[in-house]
């Protein structure tokens, strides 16, 4: 599993939770929130790719996470966590 | 001085129609909505078929920003709710599309219908089995049946009064009643009401067969015969989805903004039997239409139709029968009776607002829809509509509706 399919996977979930947002305007380096997802849409963001990635974890450990970059990295991490 | 109610948009999502011209159609022609039920395995029903929320909203014709709102507030909603949005959209359009509105607080929107998306609430309690971490945050929203009322205020940008109201079967018209009293005595300029798509899940579907509720044996090969309300070869009632949508504004605010009147809302009851249970009883049926004319200031001579409740039930069709000839005494002779249900399947919290619906476009259109499949009615002395569609102009018209735990309603419509 590579870091760009994990923004790909992201990408996608919050494009199906904001369809206004324009694809070409997301960026690891920006917070959802600055996208305009609130804390509902984010932890649904987090919860659907969790699923599409096959992984699972209680969501306050994603408390230090800043911007999509640092969900990325999380993700990657629990990823070869599981798979090492 | 308390305003005359008329109505001045209709949307409507049926098995049989999806928006009024194809339901009007539909109604006209006596088309059955009921088939074979794959979805439930078991038995059959009157399901909204291929149902798709984007290229619904696609023929909306809607302005940018409302369907910006509706997409996002609606793109992951229950199926329940997405069919909410689409219906009060339709009648939106009409009432205010390119005609001067009101200020969105002094719009009410109120959903008729409580344990609405039980189905989604199986899905996830599947899912909650194997994948607790997986349930989405949303659920919290959407699990509540207010879920609409949110939704159609976000969607339509209504800052007025919302809520719910429930009444087992009757929810479309103790809706109706209550959207009614808002124009009526001046607490609103507008009110939107909704009567929302019961989605059962196969557990509720189970509970209504072991009640002996459902109708579908008899005629589990031939799906179009199973739902034959007034018939003497009747089962019991058959599950349809729908929801529709009625917008009630004061007549004079209607004359005002020059928009054409489908017709008026002139009265309604809503009366208990003081039983909880399913069975349903003569004298409270009755009592409901009576009061219903007696807030319309009118008498039972002058109903020249009933839009009933008849759900194809053994025994409700019967103890209606009787309120009807209790009621109307030798008048039940001229009083044309038709079940929309025997098209539609009995649509549940939204039935009352989509048998008001039916009953406007056929008083507009100057017709009564069949009773499908009456072919022996049980009783002689009400005259029932036939198994064709015919020219009839109605003046004054009742809709019943009654739900389990003997909950008794009737509105008045009057032709505007």
């Amino acid at each position: 599993m590579t870091k760009e399919k994990i923004f790909e996977v992201i990408k996608h979930n919050l494009l199906g939770i904001l369809p206004d947002l324009d694809p070409a305007s997301i960026e690891p380096l920006q917070s959802m929130r600055d996208l305009g997802a609130n804390s509902i849409d984010r932890a649904d963001v987090v919860i659907q790719s969790m699923e599409e990635l096959n992984l699972k974890f209680p969501l306050h450990e994603l408390g230090a996470v800043e911007n999509i970059q640092g969900l990325i990295d999380f993700f990657h991490t629990k990823y070869l966590g599981n798979n090492p | 001085m308390y305003s005359n109610v008329v109505i001045t948009g209709i949307g409507i999502s049926t098995s049989i129609g999806r928006g009024i011209e194809q339901f009007t159609d539909a109604l006209q022609k006596g088309v059955s909505g009921i088939t074979r039920d794959d979805e439930d395995g078991l038995g059959i029903a009157g399901r909204i078929q291929s149902f798709d929320y984007e290229d619904r909203l696609a023929g909306l014709n809607l302005p940018d920003a409302i369907l910006l709102r509706s997409r996002k507030a609606g793109r992951r909603a229950p199926r329940s709710a997405q069919v909410s949005i689409i219906t009060a959209l339709e009648a939106w359009m009409q009432a205010f599309s390119g005609k001067e509105g009101y200020p969105s607080e002094e719009i009410d929107v109120i959903v008729a219908g409580h344990n609405i998306g039980q189905q989604y609430q199986y899905r996830m309690a599947e899912k909650f089995k194997e994948h607790p971490e997986y349930i989405p945050a949303n659920y919290a929203l959407h699990f509540m049946d207010t879920d609409h009322v949110g939704i159609l205020s976000e969607t339509l940008g209504i800052q007025g009064e919302g809520f719910t109201v429930g009444g087992a079967s009757a929810s479309g018209n103790v809706g109706i009643f209550q959207a009614y009293r808002h124009i009526k005595y001046g607490l609103c300029k507008a009110c939107v009401v909704v009567g929302a798509m019961a989605d059962l899940s196969p557990v509720e579907l189970q509970a209504f067969r072991q009640t002996g509720a459902l109708g579908g044996k008899r005629f589990a090969a031939e799906p179009e015969k199973a739902c034959r309300p007034f018939d003497a070869d009747r089962e019991g009632f058959i599950y349809g989805q729908g929801s529709a949508c009625l917008i009630l504004e004061s007549a004079k605010s209607a004359q005002e903004r020059g928009i054409d009147v489908w017709g008026e809302i002139a009265g309604g009851a809503v009366c208990l039997d003081g039983n909880r249970l399913s069975n349903p009883s003569v004298s409270g049926e009755a009592r409901a239409m009576k009061k219903a004319l007696e807030e319309a200031g009118s008498r039972p001579e002058n109903v020249e139709y009933v839009n009933a409740h008849a759900t194809s039930s053994v025994i409700g069709d019967e103890v209606e029968v009787q309120a009807l000839k209790e009621i109307f005494g030798s008048h039940a002779a001229n009083v044309w009776v038709n079940a929309t249900k025997s098209l539609t399947g009995h649509c549940l919290y939204a039935a009352g607002v989509v048998e008001a619906v039916a009953t406007l476009i056929q008083m507009k259109n100057g017709f009564l829809h069949p009773n499908l499949n009456l072919k022996k009615t049980i009783d002689d002395e009400c005259r029932f509509a036939g198994l064709t569609s015919r020219a009839e102009i109605c003046h004054l018209v009742l809709t019943n509706a009654f739900g389990f735990g003997g909950i008794n309603t009737s509105i008045v419509i009057k032709k505007f």
